[in-house]
């Protein structure tokens, strides 16, 4: 119809704002996540909920971590420190910081940004998480003198998983703690002698699915109680890929990590399956 | 019939994201509040995507979501416009025309139920099927409510729209 032509493209002129990205991920990220609370609220039970984030697993080269596994020492060449460690309160939240850096080359330096850069981007999240709250909690009704009360924390810690004289394996895990739930896993792995991520591939071989898919589904078999594990069918464990997370243990295999409620029930927190070289 | 993966879900949502959000400032003309609507669209999406039985029909059934989305959105907003009496024109049933009288202002000022099958028929171009599981109404009342719009909108209709 001609009439409805200006009309359309008067429509399809309307302009989109740039932060409309944003805004569908965040959805997406919401979404997802009440989906899966609804597995949480049975088993959680408690009125505060404490999450992780886990986003940080630095893994060097497989060949010297191997060659290397029982030399529990980090050597001279690439050192994990604390390069920021503070405390933050005021009257709403409670900010803890322990932040780790890589040293020793131009791809730890990367690294390093990149730890900064999201260890800045979860305490910014996490107070965003607990202004919303306060603006809800006010906002149904909630009193200044109950809110005082509230003990809302935004925390950065980081954990070596294994360390030998050339590699190591650690996660960092942010965490915020409202009364509320709020979770999300991301994983780096890196080879920082090359310069790249590390995989799956990289320490298993080319066969690396089928043999963590083996393992992975005989540990669940042989499980006190195999029915914490979600079938397959219900969306519970399939297969792994390239974006299944995993850091380097003590013994220089890989450990498979699923965040909480992708596998098992929330009960079960963040599940691990080592995978045996 | 294939059920939807999640991954698909999300594809169609970052993908057609544009789409969403001109539809939801069509209804609500506020920046914020359509870029609110589309957010909590996307997140109810991802909370029931298991009703989603066809992944053909993605596309009537996210609007939908939408669709409510930006009416719960004007129903929140309880905005009572008050027309002294001096104003109304006792001699015409008609609404009356906005001053700017173009044609997409026109089908803003419709009663929402009927503006949104005019956008969706004539901005999206979805077919009155679509429309009737859209809004959830049999295909006559969309029918009729289409050709109430396009009386109200004085435009004359030529052959099946």
């Amino acid at each position: 119809m001609k009439e409805f032509k200006e009309a359309r493209e008067n429509y399809e002129s309307i302009p989109i704002p740039e932060e409309l990205d944003q805004r569908v991920r965040a959805g997406i990220r919401r979404g997802r996540k009440n989906r899966r609370s609804r597995y949480v609220r049975r088993t959680l039970g408690t009125a505060a909920a404490c999450f992780v984030v886990v986003f940080g697993a630095l893994n060097l080269s497989p060949a010297v971590a191997a060659a290397a596994a029982d030399v529990p020492v980090l050597g001279s060449l690439f050192q994990v420190l604390t390069v920021r460690d503070f405390t933050d309160t005021d009257s709403d939240r409670t900010v803890e910081v322990e932040q780790p850096t890589v040293t020793g080359s131009d791809y730890a330096d990367e690294i390093s940004a990149r730890i900064q850069e999201k260890v800045d981007e979860k305490i910014t999240e996490g107070e965003q998480i607990i202004a919303d709250y306060k603006e809800a909690y006010f906002a149904t009704g909630g009193t200044e003198e109950d809110w005082a009360k509230h003990d809302n924390k935004v925390t950065v810690t980081y954990d070596i998983k294994s360390q030998t004289d050339t590699t190591v394996s650690f996660v960092v895990s942010s965490a915020v703690s409202i009364a509320s739930a709020y979770q999300e896993q991301t994983y780096y792995n890196l080879d920082l002698a090359a310069g790249r991520e590390l995989t799956l591939q990289d320490l298993l071989g080319a066969d690396w699915v089928n043999i963590c898919n083996a393992a992975i589904r005989a540990q669940m078999a042989a499980a006190e109680d195999p029915s914490v594990y979600f079938d397959e069918s219900a969306g519970g464990f399939a297969t792994v890929d390239e974006a299944t997370s995993f850091y380097i243990n003590e013994s220089g295999n890989p450990v498979v990590v699923f965040p909480p409620y992708t596998v098992a029930i929330g009960a079960l927190g963040t599940v691990e399956f080592e995978i045996t070289k | 019939m294939s059920h939807i993966r999640e991954s698909e879900l999300t594809a169609y949502l970052v993908e057609d994201q544009a789409r969403f959000y001109r539809l939801a400032y069509s209804y609500l003309h506020n920046r914020e509040e359509a870029l609110d609507a589309v957010q909590t669209a996307v997140c109810k999406a991802l909370e029931k995507q298991d009703g989603l039985r066809d992944a053909g029909t993605i596309q009537t059934w996210f609007t939908r979501i939408l669709v409510n989305a930006c009416m719960d959105q004007l129903r929140q907003r309880k905005r009572v416009t008050l027309v002294p009496p001096e104003a109304l024109d006792a001699g015409s049933y008609e609404d009356p025309l906005p001053e700017d009288g173009s044609l997409a202002r026109r089908v803003d000022a419709l009663p929402p139920e009927v503006a949104t099958i005019v956008k969706l028929r004539f901005y999206e171009e979805l077919s009155l099927k679509e429309i009737s599981q859209i809004v959830d109404c049999p295909l006559s009342t969309v029918k009729t409510r289409l050709y109430t719009g396009l009386k109200k909108l004085r435009i004359a209709v030529e052959g099946e729209v």
